[in-house]
């Protein structure tokens, strides 16, 4: 009956226990949630099923018979296919090449029979409904999402038996989240087993009909979803309650403009944009994929060039780059769309993390001054409970929401007062998503200027003093107060499209 | 078609730098855009354009090879010993040489995948080795290679020389090549080692193939430059490897690995020789020529990357 089954699964890094004496038991025909908080070791377990990874001790078997993957193509063979949170494409080849990557149909001379695979590959993304993805073009040219349903359609490519799905629906848009659900449901329909891991209960709630949570990389329990509450499934993911998601809406914002922007414009994507973002305030920015939200964001950060005015604490200001955005005369920081293509060095320490955007005010007469570095960095780890066995541990040992943490202690270190946060809780679990909500109340409530924008509108809805909606590059419509529901957001969002 | 295009894009920099050299070239002296300079020109770019299609190799992978030099030394000093050797034997040295060539190129990748060493240092160690056992083989730039050898390095088929039917097989190798799942994994690799890994690339395999290749390619340059110059020199590869390099860069392959191809290194190889007739029929002292040279190339990469900020641009804007 059941498909897939671990029993005693244990991996250690190091010293840390990642996975211990794991149980997990799935049924062919099925959706099943994997759920657990940041770090609870879901993503290593996954990496284990795929290959990635040898499990230290503990065995699994795939259809009644025992499987060991040394490396993700054996894996792949025995029909096991992985969609990974970090995205596994190759940016340099083509999204054709990367779906049938190893698998490419070949010609008789022993070469890659192009015309073939882009045949083969206009009828898979035509079978999944996704034909506004050109076969021919490299990824490094696509943007995130995009990249993730690629990468999704590359698992499908194989029709794997169990299909492995870890967050992938933190980088995509609503239109697609639906797409990527409908999928789930239909293989499951067929006979295959899809396991959901993702942090958004309303979607497990939506798709998987039982769910197995881990905490601290031990196995709590698999339950069906239906018989258990949203309050419940948190707590079993906590080992406590969770008091509340969003923290209480506070005033704090003051008459001072922090960020006065006047008909931004950025190629044909931004349209002459107009908003004012004040001192102590939180300004929501929502918007569907690709209206505008990533280029606004890039051109205030000075990352691409823009026109139209735009005044920083009341002085006009034209910024040049990245680096004058964060220098003092500015004090503008981003968090950026792909924290692990942006915002961190995965292969460096937490530390030369941190240190990396504060150099100058570290050094003295050119050298790094080690004992105030030293507080700063240990005043930062605090500061934000970033999980850490030392300062020293590698950026990329670290899970989905400590990375994010460190991402903004980054931020916080650098003393800029106007914030821009493009979608900080993406890939995080709920516990981390709490705090940051919090710290997010606390800077605005500080004096600091938050610019957010967010892919879940929930977000927007409970965290926002005003949410501005892009539309086709476009402002379409500022809520404000008791005007800020969901139903509002996408109203604006397609009464525009219509218009236009 | 519009795929092709866009492939063809990078080398669009290079190719026009080095027309405008050619330009320069017949400004200065007569014959530029003639048969008989094809053949020369050829011929003399023959040896580094080898050098440079294995070090594109590597250089897509995202590693690189030194050793290059110290197995082109070894070749030509191998060759060179050989004076006396009839035809079929002489193809048995050949046929070893290259074997060499090839072998301490696995092990450059072995070296590299099994003990996860850097690729600059390992390939730097080889190149010591086995520049070393040039010296062992032939102690002083002299030797020679059979008679017919030479003659053959010099003959020409349908007017055009043995270097210019060797690059145009080159060029339909490359062609084939680039088509291969190896070459796909090895730019995987270069790209995104890590993505690679996850979509089921062998890397110790695939870099054992690339650095293999790259030193089987070396040989076949020593072997291509004592047919041009007759006898061997213990250390004459040391002059190729950083202009490889260059080359390779030159031609618009980007030293982080991933993207590039040979075209734009066989491009590169030839603008390195022609900056080099250029400062020549200008006349100049010796001393500047080098100084000019440089110059020259800082001009050439310039214009390579104008070309690609334009291109990425163009991209941005889609």
């Amino acid at each position: 009956m059941s498909l897939l089954q671990a029993t005693g699964i244990t991996k250690r890094f190091g010293g840390i226990v990642a996975l211990k004496s794991v149980a997990f038991e799935a049924r062919a025909g099925e959706v099943h949630a994997v759920l657990g908080e940041n770090g609870a070791g879901k993503s290593t377990f996954i990496q284990i099923l795929s290959g990635a990874i040898a499990a230290d001790e503990g065995s699994l078997s795939l259809r009644g018979q025992p499987f060991a993957p040394k490396n993700p193509r054996e894996a792949e063979r025995a029909g096991i296919a992985a969609v990974f949170q970090e995205l596994s494409l190759v940016p340099d080849l083509t999204v054709a090449e990367n779906i049938w990557f190893r698998r490419e149909p070949l010609t008789w001379f022993g070469t890659v029979d192009r015309r073939e695979l882009l045949r083969r590959t206009a009828w898979l993304l035509g079978e999944l409904g996704l034909t506004k993805i050109a076969p021919d073009r490299a990824v490094r040219h696509l943007s995130v999402a995009e990249r993730q349903v690629v990468e999704i359609a590359k698992a499908l490519a194989g029709d794997p038996d169990v299909l492995i799905l870890d967050e992938a629906t933190s980088a995509l848009p609503p239109q697609e989240v639906d797409w990527l659900l409908a999928i789930a449901r239909k293989r499951a329909d067929a006979g295959k087993l899809v396991l959901y891991i993702s942090h958004r209960l309303a979607e497990v709630r939506r798709v998987a009909e039982r769910m197995t949570v881990l905490r601290n990389g031990e196995t709590v329990g698999t339950r069906t979803t239906a018989n258990l509450s949203d309050d419940e499934i948190v707590t079993m993911m906590l080992g406590r309650r969770l008091d509340r998601l969003y923290p209480e809406r506070r005033v704090t914002r003051t008459a001072r403009v922090a960020l006065q922007v006047e008909g931004l414009t950025v190629g044909h994507r931004l349209r002459g944009v107009d908003f004012s973002l004040h001192e102590g305030e939180i300004l929501g920015v929502a918007g569907l994929q690709g209206h505008g939200q990533r280029e606004l964001f890039l051109a205030l950060f000075g990352a691409t060039r823009s026109q139209g005015r735009i005044s920083v604490w009341g002085k006009p200001t034209v910024i040049r780059d990245p680096h004058h955005a964060l220098s003092a005369g500015v004090g503008m920081a981003l968090l950026p769309e792909d924290r692990r293509l942006q915002g961190l060095l995965l292969s460096k320490s937490v530390r030369e993390n941190l240190i990396l955007a504060i150099l100058p005010r570290i050094a003295r007469h050119g050298l790094l001054d080690l004992r105030r570095e030293g507080e700063l960095v240990a005043d930062a780890v605090r500061r934000l409970q970033v999980k850490v066995s030392s300062p020293e541990q590698l950026a990329g040992t670290l899970s989905g929401g400590n990375q994010q943490k460190v991402v903004l202690a980054k931020l916080l270190a650098t003393q800029a007062r106007i914030l821009l946060f493009y979608d900080p809780t993406r890939g995080v679990d709920v516990g981390t998503k709490a705090e940051i909500f919090v710290l997010m109340r606390d800077l605005a409530a500080q004096g600091y200027a938050i610019l957010f924008y967010s892919t879940d509108l929930p977000e927007l809805t409970h965290l926002a003093d005003r949410v501005a909606v892009l539309s086709y590059g476009r402002v379409a419509a500022v809520l404000e107060g008791q005007a800020i529901d969901e139903e509002a957001i996408l109203r604006a969002t397609l009464a525009e499209r219509q218009a236009a | 078609m519009r795929a092709g295009l866009r492939g063809m894009g990078p080398l669009l920099a290079p190719a026009a730098i080095l027309l405008a050299l050619l330009i320069v070239l017949a400004a200065l002296r007569r014959g530029v855009f003639t048969l008989d300079e094809l053949n020369t020109d050829a011929a003399a770019a023959m040896t580094l354009i080898l050098v440079a299609t294995g070090e594109t190799i590597v250089i897509l992978r995202g590693g690189i090879d030194l050793s290059v030099g110290g197995i082109l030394s070894l070749a030509t000093a191998i060759a060179a010993t050989r004076g006396a050797a009839g035809p079929l034997e002489m193809a048995g040295w050949a046929v070893l040489i290259l074997v060499i060539g090839a072998v301490v190129g696995m092990l450059n990748g072995a070296l590299i995948s099994v003990l996860e060493l850097q690729p600059f240092l390992v390939t730097l160690a080889t190149w010591s080795i086995v520049g070393g056992t040039a010296l062992i083989v032939l102690p002083s730039e002299g030797g020679a290679v059979p008679g017919w050898w030479v003659d053959a390095g010099a003959g020409t088929f349908a007017g055009l020389s043995l270097a210019v039917w060797s690059l145009a097989a080159l060029l339909l190798w490359w062609a084939w090549f680039r088509r291969t799942r190896l070459a796909a994994s090895i730019r995987a690799a270069g790209s995104n080692e890590r993505s690679a890994f996850l979509c089921g690339v062998a890397l110790g395999r695939m870099n054992v193939a690339a650095y293999g290749l790259s030193g089987l390619f070396a040989a076949l340059g020593g072997l291509f430059l004592t047919s041009q110059t007759g006898s061997g020199s213990p250390t004459v590869g040391n002059d190729f490897v950083l202009p490889a390099v260059a080359a390779v860069v030159i031609g618009g392959t980007v030293l982080s690995g991933g993207r590039g191809g040979l075209a734009g290194s066989a491009v590169g190889a030839f603008i390195l020789t022609i900056i080099g007739n250029v400062v020549f029929v200008l006349h100049i002292s010796s001393y500047w020529q080098p100084v000019v040279a440089g110059l020259i190339l800082v001009l050439s990469v310039l214009a390579t990357s104008l070309g690609e900020l334009a291109m990425a641009r163009r991209d941005a804007a889609l």
